[in-house]
């Protein structure tokens, strides 16, 4: 048996023996700087009680994703979707942003989070200045406050004031023709279901001040049993009933409302009514109930719209949402900022980029979306209230509110709140 | 002088431990590793802290995270103040951590003058009644605090001394310096004699009264040491996610905390920042693959509940010491097997051995 003896290293071994080693530890940073993909990182909920609104968000996203890609990508360049879990909690998403940058080498995010992990995003990539479309977070204040903006993020969601100032118009309308003067509300004990039921009822007795709120019941988020609220509703005896209850909690509210005859007693309002598997899973839908066009293939009632809910339908499982169309709609706004920087994902390059763009879009209600330059937040998407039917399409009789009036109270919401 | 001479090597022992925890960060390719011990250092100090009161006082808090959460929430929401900014100026990030924590301490105090008195379940309990009522405030005080949005508009840090908190290597370097010196008080406190009396008061309570030891005023004092460490970390959070949030002070926070307990070691100093490591990793690692997250850590503290029967380094240092024990006993037998060695190198050794002591 013969053994290789091994000498004292020469000069040239250790030379190659430190060009290897420094390869393979520097091969993920050569990886990214040869920019073979660019990486966008998305943070969702995808497990719990909303998950099916974070896997629309999902296929949506995957969908714009192939669409981007199978166009030829950003001068060649493919997009790569990386999506993680935050099961919805603030502090998990921080460190689910952190991590998709920092170890997935994501370098844009896409925020598909609801409120309350979209505030935590919102400061996360402020911090680390990464460029940021939020596509889920209804709650106002999260462009519209000047200390959460941000110059290199932007927000790709409908926003509570719009569908405050739609919803209150709508309703107010209604109270008159039906003579409805005594409401009650019952909507998430939380910061977006007391803001939102807040700003409803204000716009709605600004258009109609004869009204007023009886009764308010606030179930807890994920709350198993609505026996309590019922009642409470019940006893009072409203004539209308105003929820931004939604996902689950929604379905879960409607399933044990119905055993109580509660939607034969009295007008109702659900905004949020209006999603797919919200209208699907709910075993009796109710004829009748007001919701709001949160995703519709007949909102806008276009060719573009309807063969877009066809191609997401034949590439997802999972039914397309209000989610889906936000989330569909971030990613192309950021594959046309990507194209407008050539692939530079400097944050601020792309804020330059985004802000003011207006892209084609079969969500527009005149074919396009744009995102505001003033405060970095979409407008001209659909906002309006129709009826329910028991089957497809589900709603129907959609009044649309034009958006130079939702504009002009916005404008005065904003100065009332010192946000302008 | 034994103790002041383990003073001294624990100091050398911090000292070395900051030397390689800043070179690990600042040699650090990705951000990942700055940004995992980030977190580590804030979870740890949680689980450290909690664990003064389980393992040393024997003070099962199942409300523990409330101070964790409030020296965040106070540390932010004094910088989002302008007018304490105006006040202390490039000074302010030192003196809010400094109010932060004595904020904290003296919640701690109220709540522990009320808690300590009570024992076992009662205690636990209560103290998750305090957490519980601080979470409460925090969600009914949308104007202050932000309710279930957390802090909002991000948490300002003036730069002082030259240290930039804004500046990743400066947030970590000025992180890992507070949780070492953070880890060294506990750990004095600890190897003290009022440590020694925290642990008499844990095995036997009504002895070391009967001692002349102020029961009441050691476990106030233990309560009050705990959630201060505990505010450090949160404050630690507070600059790491630049906010702070409800989630935080929820009874399941606190929970995870005593999960970090278990699953590193209960009767270690350093068990439960082992456990904190291995969660925080197992978390991390688990989410990048599945969201079915809290199954995994599940399991794997199940695995450990089951198996080990104690924390890792608990049972670690168990299996060491048996083994020990064991190759001493082998060793004494085997020697009285052979006999007596008559040769004149063993001829002490050998009369020990086989003379009886007196």
């Amino acid at each position: 048996m013969t053994y290789r003896t091994f000498g004292r290293p020469t000069r040239r071994t250790v030379l190659r023996g430190a060009a290897a080693g420094a390869a393979v530890l520097a091969a993920p940073a050569i990886l990214r700087a040869q920019g073979s993909t660019i990486r966008i990182g998305m943070p969702t909920i995808l497990s719990g009680r909303v998950a099916i609104l974070g896997q629309s968000s999902e296929a949506a996203a995957q969908l714009a994703v192939s669409e981007a890609n199978e166009a030829g990508g950003i001068d060649g360049r493919m997009l790569e979707l990386v999506v993680r879990d935050s099961a919805g909690k603030p502090d998990q998403a921080t460190k689910v942003t952190r991590d998709l940058v920092n170890t997935e080498g994501c370098s844009v995010i896409l925020d598909a989070e609801a409120s309350g992990g979209s505030f935590a995003v919102n400061e996360t990539v402020r911090d680390i200045k990464v460029y940021c479309i939020h596509t889920n977070s209804e709650t106002s204040e999260l462009t519209a406050a000047p200390k959460n903006q941000v110059e290199w993020v932007f927000r790709c969601a409908r926003q509570g004031i719009h569908d405050a100032v739609g919803g209150g118009l709508y309703a107010a309308n209604l109270s008159k023709e039906k003579g409805l003067t005594r409401w009650g509300t019952c909507s998430p004990d939380y910061a977006y279901g007391r803001s939102n039921t807040a700003e409803f009822m204000e716009y709605t007795k600004r258009f109609a001040p004869e009204i007023e709120v009886v009764v308010e019941s606030w179930p807890k988020i994920f709350q198993p049993d609505y026996t309590e609220n019922i009642t409470a509703l019940l006893n009072s005896a409203p004539q209308a009933l105003y929820s931004c209850l939604w996902g689950g909690d929604l379905v879960a509210f409607f399933d044990q409302a119905s055993l109580y005859g509660l939607f034969d007693q009295f007008e109702t309002v659900a905004v949020n009514l209006g999603d797919y598997p919200v209208l699907e899973a709910i075993k009796a839908l109710p004829t009748g109930i007001h919701s709001g066009s949160r995703y519709s293939s007949t909102v806008p009632d276009t060719e573009a719209n309807r063969t877009w809910n066809d191609t997401y339908r034949a590439h997802s499982p999972v039914l397309p949402t209000n989610w889906a169309w936000q989330t569909y709609s971030g990613i192309k706004f950021m594959v046309e900022a990507l194209k407008a920087t050539g692939g530079d994902t400097d944050a601020s390059k792309l804020a330059e980029a985004t802000r003011g763009m207006t892209i084609d879009s079969p969500f527009g209600v005149n074919g396009t979306l744009t995102l505001r330059e003033s405060d970095h937040t979409l407008i001209d998407y659909p906002v309006g209230y129709g009826l329910t039917l028991p089957e497809p399409p589900y709603i129907k009789n959609f009044q649309m509110t034009a958006w130079d009036e939702i504009l002009k109270y916005e404008a005065e919401w904003k100065e009332r709140n010192g946000y302008a | 002088m034994r103790t002041l001479a383990s003073f001294w090597r624990d100091i050398a022992i911090a000292i070395v431990a900051l030397a390689v925890l800043v070179y690990v960060g600042i040699a650090a390719e990705t951000p990942w590793t700055r940004d995992f011990l980030t977190s580590l250092f804030a979870y740890g100090l949680l689980a450290m802290s909690l664990n003064l009161l389980i393992g040393t006082t024997g003070l099962v808090s199942f409300g523990h995270a409330a101070f964790f959460a409030l020296g965040g929430y106070a540390f932010g929401l004094l910088l989002q103040s302008s007018g304490f900014l105006a006040t202390f100026g490039p000074g302010a990030v030192p003196v809010a951590f400094v109010l932060a924590v004595a904020i904290t301490a003296v919640w701690a105090l109220v709540v522990g003058l009320i808690c300590a008195r009570l024992s076992e379940i009662y205690f636990a309990f209560l103290t998750l009644a305090f957490q519980m009522f601080l979470y409460s405030v925090v969600l009914s005080w949308v104007g202050l605090t932000g309710g279930d949005q957390g802090l909002m508009g991000g948490i300002p840090r003036p730069v002082f001394l030259g240290i930039d908190l804004s500046d990743p290597i400066h947030r970590f370097v000025f992180c890992a310096a507070v949780f070492v010196v953070s880890i060294l008080v506990l750990r004095v406190v600890t190897a003290s004699p009022f440590g020694y009396t925290l642990r008499l008061i844990r095995d036997n309570p009504r002895r070391a009264a009967f001692l002349g030891i102020n029961v009441l005023r050691a476990k106030v004092i233990s309560f009050v040491l705990a959630g201060s460490v505990a505010s450090v970390g949160g404050i630690i959070l507070a600059l790491f996610t630049s906010g702070a949030y409800p989630e935080w002070m929820y009874w399941s926070q606190s929970g995870q905390a005593i999960f970090m307990i278990m699953l590193g070691g209960i009767n270690q100093f350093f068990g439960p920042l082992l456990g904190a490591v291995l969660l925080r990793f197992l978390n991390d690692m688990v989410l990048a693959y599945t969201e079915y997250t809290e199954l995994a850590t599940g399991v794997a503290i199940l695995l450990v509940v089951l198996g080990l029967r104690r924390g890792i380094l608990d049972f670690v240092v168990d299996l060491v010491r048996n083994r020990r024990e064991r190759t001493q006993q082998s060793e004494a037998s085997a020697s009285l097997k052979r006999g007596p060695d008559v040769s004149p190198d063993n001829k002490a050794a050998t009369l020990e051995t086989v003379t009886p002591r007196a």
